[in-house]
């Protein structure tokens, strides 16, 4: 019998995974092999891998990344075969010789949260939410992907890791070490990730995790326990330097083509309090999606220029 | 893989050294004065020849009529009046722009005036070629001859084209212009708006002190000027907003009839459950849950008991009416 799939190329290694590309052998649709190491914890297989899986086979949606098929080889490693898409938006940010439209920005947004809001539906958190994890087909879709970090709502009592999210896209309240968060956490990285793609560069680039802290409420002012009740019980918050929240009109000098509709929801999703911080429902149902420019159909969307 | 790609823009644009390159573009060539003796110098060029020269050469030895051009083996004649100010730093460039713009003045046809793209494409093709010769001086009187042959047969249809185009320029200047005004109007409402709270706010803090001056009751006296404080703001920024819609109102009115959408956008993707299998209580007995309500650090994580309540109604019901056969890809 011939193999289901082949593998030709491998493509890049992650700390846990080797990835390689390869082909459905009947229908040659390239595919995208991850091979985890095995063997080389103790207790069995890493965690992020089991994550990886237990919520990928739980998820279909156009804008999340399919998980084709698992298996495990002759050596023992677990191979998890996923759809095979080899951009990334942290990629296109990055090119320069690429120019973003307004309507380009608004339809990678949208896809984004479309797939949070099937995420957090199914009451699933990725937790790893940043561009470098935002895939982008040959077509244009945009596909959340890494979902290594990703966990299910349980009881409210459990304790949740607050060591979570690429530094950069870490909600205020994961800085404050809370334990207890929600799914708030996925929309402050989406809302990070609208502003970088408005600005064309990293919008809160901390050097280290105090760092961090200093550089998001520079931008975005101190939370106070007026505007923020009870932040004050955070593990964290302490030494804070107190600054200003910015003002309307120094955020339309940042974001200077920005309408007022984009405005709203980048501070909506970048709302400190995460009790008033839009959900993925209210986000999608922002004027800014209505208003002109529509979305780019994502045939349409700009893509990486050349191959290496 | 990053570092790579940063390393390769790094070495491209250093490929002419700069000190070198400056030097040369701030001599005159031919009487050699230097913008370190005379900063107001200026270059110009000649579209003859695109050789650069300064000012005061281009006066001294073209005041007296035409003459040729002063670099060595060049020859060409030259005239003052066709002189003119350098754009672009590549000369290959300036002198495309300028063949370009001759050529596209009388090849003025568009998209429109053909039957199918087909012909149009073909169309600017044989500009485009045209042009590649006249650059890199192929055939040239071959094809400034048919140049001024289609010039002379097509003349009454480039005029209109031209005058159309040009009427089509002076919309869209207009057009600008109305949208910076709005924008500027915006600006000076808002400003205004923001001024006049802070004003407002002084007036209504010495309001309370000298109503505290002469009465008891401060409570009172405060939560009543800050009523009418209040209410002052809020007709303010109502005016504001509606200011605002007749504006934004305005220019966008002629762009979404121009356009319309072949299917209806939904920002779900049509993949929205608004109906849902429960029916979410008030309340529920649930001394568990509700202990954590009243846990700052839950409260400040922004947890709610809703939310909880709501999960866990919707996990119980969730995939009921999902049909596992219908959802499966046919293989």
């Amino acid at each position: 019998m011939p193999p289901l799939y082949t593998k030709s190329k491998k493509v890049g290694e992650g700390t846990y995974a080797v990835v390689y590309l390869g082909h459905h052998t009947a229908t040659q649709r390239p595919i995208a092999i991850k091979e985890i190491k095995a063997g080389q914890f103790k207790d069995g297989l890493d965690m992020s891998a089991i994550r990886e899986m237990k919520y990928l086979q739980e998820l279909r949606h156009l804008n999340i990344i399919e998980l084709v098929d698992v298996f495990s080889s002759q050596e023992g490693d677990l191979n998890l075969v996923l759809e095979y898409l080899p951009a990334d938006l942290e990629m296109l940010i990055k090119d320069r010789s690429i120019l973003f439209s307004p309507g380009d920005i608004k339809s990678w947004l949208l896809m984004t949260l479309r797939g949070v809001h099937h995420c957090h539906r199914n009451h699933i958190l990725h937790r790893d939410l940043k561009p470098n994890n935002l895939l982008l087909s040959p077509q244009g879709e945009l596909k959340l992907a890494d979902f290594g970090l990703a966990r299910s709502l349980t009881s409210p009592n459990e304790l949740l890791t607050h060591n979570v999210v690429t530094r950069w896209y870490r909600a205020p309240e994961l800085l404050f070490e809370s334990r207890h968060y929600t799914e708030a956490v996925d929309l402050w990285a989406v809302g990070v990730i609208f502003a970088e793609l408005m600005l064309r560069v990293p919008y809160l680039p901390g050097r280290d995790d105090l760092d961090q802290i200093d550089v998001t409420f520079q931008a975005l002012g101190t939370p106070t326990e007026e505007n923020w009740s009870n932040v004050s019980s955070l593990p964290n918050y302490n030494d804070l330097k107190i600054y200003p929240e910015p003002t309307r009109s120094e955020l339309r000098k940042r974001f200077i083509g920005a309408t007022e509709a984009a405005l709203d929801l980048m501070c909506g999703l970048l709302c400190l309090n995460p009790a008033n911080r839009w959900d993925t429902e209210r986000a999608l149902l922002s004027g800014y999606f209505k208003e002109s420019p529509d979305p780019t159909v994502p045939v349409d969307l700009p893509k990486l220029s050349k191959k290496e | 893989m990053s570092s790579s790609g940063s390393n390769l823009v790094a070495s491209s644009s250093f490929t002419t050294f700069p000190d070198e390159q400056s030097q040369k573009q701030d001599m005159c060539p031919i009487c050699k004065t230097d913008r370190y003796l005379s900063p107001d110098m200026r270059f110009l060029i000649n579209p003859e020849c695109y050789h650069k020269m300064c000012e005061s050469c281009v006066d001294r030895i073209y005041s007296l009529g035409p003459a040729p051009c002063p670099y060595p083996g060049c020859g060409k004649t030259l005239r003052k009046n066709k002189f003119k100010l350098q754009v672009f730093d590549d000369v290959l460039v300036e002198k495309e722009i300028d063949i370009r713009g001759r050529v596209l003045a009388i090849y003025n046809k568009r998209e429109l005036d053909f039957a199918d793209l087909q012909h149009f494409n073909a169309y600017l093709e044989e500009v485009e070629s045209i042009i590649d010769k006249l650059m890199n001086n192929v055939d040239l009187e071959e094809t400034e001859r048919m140049i001024s042959e289609y010039k002379a047969t097509n003349s009454k249809a480039i005029s209109q084209n031209n005058q159309s185009r040009e009427k089509e320029f002076e919309d869209f200047k207009k057009r600008e212009q109305m949208e910076k005004d709005v924008k500027l109007k915006k600006v000076q409402l808002e400003k205004q708006i923001e001024e006049e709270e802070r004003e407002l706010n002084e007036m209504a803090r010495k309001e309370i002190l000298s109503k505290l001056a002469t009465s008891q009751d401060a409570n009172q006296i405060i939560s009543q000027v800050k009523a009418s404080v209040l209410k002052k703001t809020s007709a303010r920024r109502r005016q504001l907003k509606e200011m605002m819609k007749s504006l934004s109102a305005s220019p966008q009115a002629s762009d979404e009839s121009s356009k319309k959408r072949t299917t209806p956008f939904t920002p779900f993707n049509g993949d929205r459950v608004t109906k849902k299998t429960y029916h979410l209580k008030e309340s529920y007995y649930d001394p568990f849950i509700e202990d954590l309500r009243g846990r700052k650090e839950y409260i400040a994580s922004g947890f709610k008991t809703e939310i909880v309540y709501e999960r866990i109604l919707s996990e119980a019901f969730l995939g009921l009416g999902c049909f596992i056969d219908r959802e499966r890809p046919v293989a």
